[in-house]
Formats: structure tokens, C-alpha cells, sequence
């Protein structure tokens, strides 16, 4: 059963790391919060393996003023698409 | 009643806050339900393994007790995540309760095969 | 806020929310004596409105509630405090309602 992982913290929270360890291939990872800043440099993404897809919440990194240096693999998602990601993956496994 | 496998996630050091507390207790509230429970131990959840602690020293109260009634509960599935204890130079039987020890492909698999996964 | 606002998008998505369970820092959401800035969101009053609106059962865990001060009716007098301070549309209950919720609902999100 696939799972779609939200983090919510910064890349000093070192959330990215633990969600790793129990990522599979098929699941995906939405960035919520400060965990925005894991999209944007100087953190490169490339740890997580391309069978993942790759979110961020846009009126997060609109805040942030980081939506711009967004890494090109992270794809920006709203609320509406956020709601419809915890459907389309089996469950939702939280990450803060 | 449907029946769910659940797995929960404990992460936190045991008195810096108290999440270590409040997971233990859903997964007991699961165990009632009589749901197939798994309790798995990552990161710095594994600090709340070691031995001879005692938190009278600051006023708490020790995690040692709730642990044990993991198993009192029916839970029977109490994991550990193998790559936490390295990272924190313990070893295996330094460990106050018994439990199964996980290597990273279990890990895996066992919040693969859950129904739904509790990281509060 | 941000799951506030993934509440109010589900539900206008047509999904329906079995329960919202407050937890930790969490209850603070349920708390109807907090004041807001004039500038910014109330955001337990948002909740309270959001809630009473669309008819979804709300429940703070018990444990977390009352150490920070988040007390029904029955709470507050059982332990002889001056005031109420919990929302009418969130009640008091253990963690066996976060259970069920995750029993009886499709999905479960949980906002840290």
C-alpha cells in the first residue's frame, strides 16, 4: 500500500532523514510548513529516489518567498490537490 | 468493528516531552479495540529502551512501568529500528524490554502492510 | 492553520470528516478564552465556526486538555476552577476516540 509522507519541519529538523527510512517506491512526499525549505538551495533533494514523487504546498512557500528557487522535481500543490493526494495514495503518514 | 493493522511510530526521548507518553497510550486505546497493533521505536524513541532509569530525579514519572504494559495489552508486535539504536551506540541487550529488533527492508515492509501509521 | 485549512478544503471537496481529535499543543485550537490580535485569525474561533457549521464531531484528548487549562463544564467543576474554557463544539474524551476515528475513516491525516 503506497503512502503519501507530509513533512512539516525545516532540513535542521532532520524529518526528511527518518521518513526516508521507511519510504518504499511508489510513495510520495508533500513538503508542508518550514519543510518547504528542504525544496529550495542550498538543500539538494537528490537523497530521495526518483520513484517518489515530490510536493510542496504553494501558499507555504508563497509565504516563505521561496516559491521561485522551488526545485524543478517538486511540484507545487495547493490545498485543493493536497486533499486529493491523501486520496489518491493508500494512507498518510505525518511527519512534525 | 473493523479490523485495521495500525502501526505506531514513537520517536521522541522519553521525558523532553510528552509525545513518548501520549503514543503509548494510543497504541494501548488501540490494543482494547483489539486491533492488530504494531509499536515500533525510531530515532530518539529508542532513548526510552535504556535501562535503570528513574525519573523521580525530575519529577516525572518513569517510562520503564508503561512499557511493560505494552505487553500486558496484547501487544506483541514491539519493534525497533535497527539503524536508531546504532546511530545511538546501544546495544541490543541494553534494552529494558524485549522486543524484535528491525533491519531497514523490514522496516519497510511492516508500514507497508499497515492499514494506517500513527507518527503524532 | 494549515490543518484548518485542509478541513475546510476536504469539506468543500464533498468528503466527509468522521472526527477532528485535538491532541497536544493541539487542544489550544479548542481553548474559547484565547484573544487573537486585531489584525490576525482567531483560529480557535475559526474552528468553533468551522465545526458547528458543517456538523463535525470534535473531540480534545482528555490527558492533553486538562493540563493546559482546556476545561468543559463538568472539568472545571469537578476540579473546583473559576472558569470554562473549552468551545461547546469540541468535547473531552480519551484516546479511544482517536481510535475509532482511524477505525471508522478512509484516511487519517494528522497535522504535528
Amino acid at each position: 500500500m503506497s503512502a503519501l509522507h507530509t513533512i512539516s519541519g525545516s532540513p535542521s529538523s532532520g524529518l526528511l532523514d527518518s521518513c526516508l527510512k521507511l519510504i518504499c517506491p511508489g510513495d510520495g512526499i508533500l513538503f508542508i510548513q518550514d519543510g518547504v525549505y528542504y525544496g529550495c538551495p542550498p538543500y539538494l533533494i537528490d537523497c530521495v529516489s526518483k520513484d517518489n514523487a515530490l510536493f510542496a504546498l504553494r501558499e507555504d512557500l508563497l509565504a516563505r518567498g521561496v516559491f521561485s528557487i522551488l526545485a524543478e522535481r517538486i511540484d507545487p500543490v495547493g490545498y485543493g490537490r493536497f486533499v486529493e493526494l491523501t486520496v489518491d495514495y493508500d494512507k498518510v503518514i505525518s511527519w512534525s | 468493528m473493523q479490523h485495521k493493522t495500525l502501526t505506531f511510530i514513537t520517536r521522541q526521548a522519553p521525558y523532553g516531552n510528552n509525545k513518548a507518553k501520549l503514543i503509548m497510550d494510543a497504541a494501548l486505546a488501540a490494543a482494547v479495540f483489539e486491533q492488530q497493533v504494531n509499536f515500533l521505536f525510531m530515532d530518539d524513541g529508542v532513548f526510552q529502551l535504556i535501562q535503570k532509569q528513574n525519573a523521580e530525579f525530575i519529577s516525572s514519572k518513569t517510562i520503564g512501568r508503561a512499557l511493560e504494559t505494552l505487553e500486558l495489552y496484547g501487544i506483541e508486535q514491539v519493534l525497533v529500528d535497527a539503524a536508531s539504536l546504532q546511530e545511538r551506540h546501544i546495544a541490543a541487550d541494553d534494552l529494558s524490554i524485549p522486543v524484535k529488533i528491525l533491519k531497514a527492508k523490514e522496516v519497510r515492509q511492516l508500514t507497508t502492510n499497515s492499514d494506517v501509521v500513527i507518527n503524532l | 492553520m494549515t490543518a484548518y485549512q485542509f478541513a475546510t478544503e476536504a469539506v468543500s471537496q464533498g468528503h466527509e470528516i468522521y472526527r477532528v481529535f485535538f491532541y497536544g499543543d493541539g487542544v489550544l485550537n479548542a481553548n474559547s478564552l484565547s484573544v487573537a490580535p486585531q489584525d490576525e485569525i482567531n483560529l480557535s474561533e475559526a474552528w468553533d465556526e468551522f465545526l458547528k457549521n458543517n456538523g463535525i464531531d470534535s473531540v480534545a484528548c482528555v490527558s492533553s486538555a486538562l493540563v493546559r487549562g482546556i476545561l468543559d463544564f463538568d472539568e472545571s467543576t469537578r476540579h473546583e476552577m473559576a472558569s470554562v474554557s473549552l468551545f461547546k463544539s469540541t468535547q473531552i474524551a480519551g484516546l479511544g476516540q482517536l481510535v475509532d476515528a482511524a477505525l471508522h475513516s478512509e484516511r487519517l491525516v494528522s497535522f504535528g
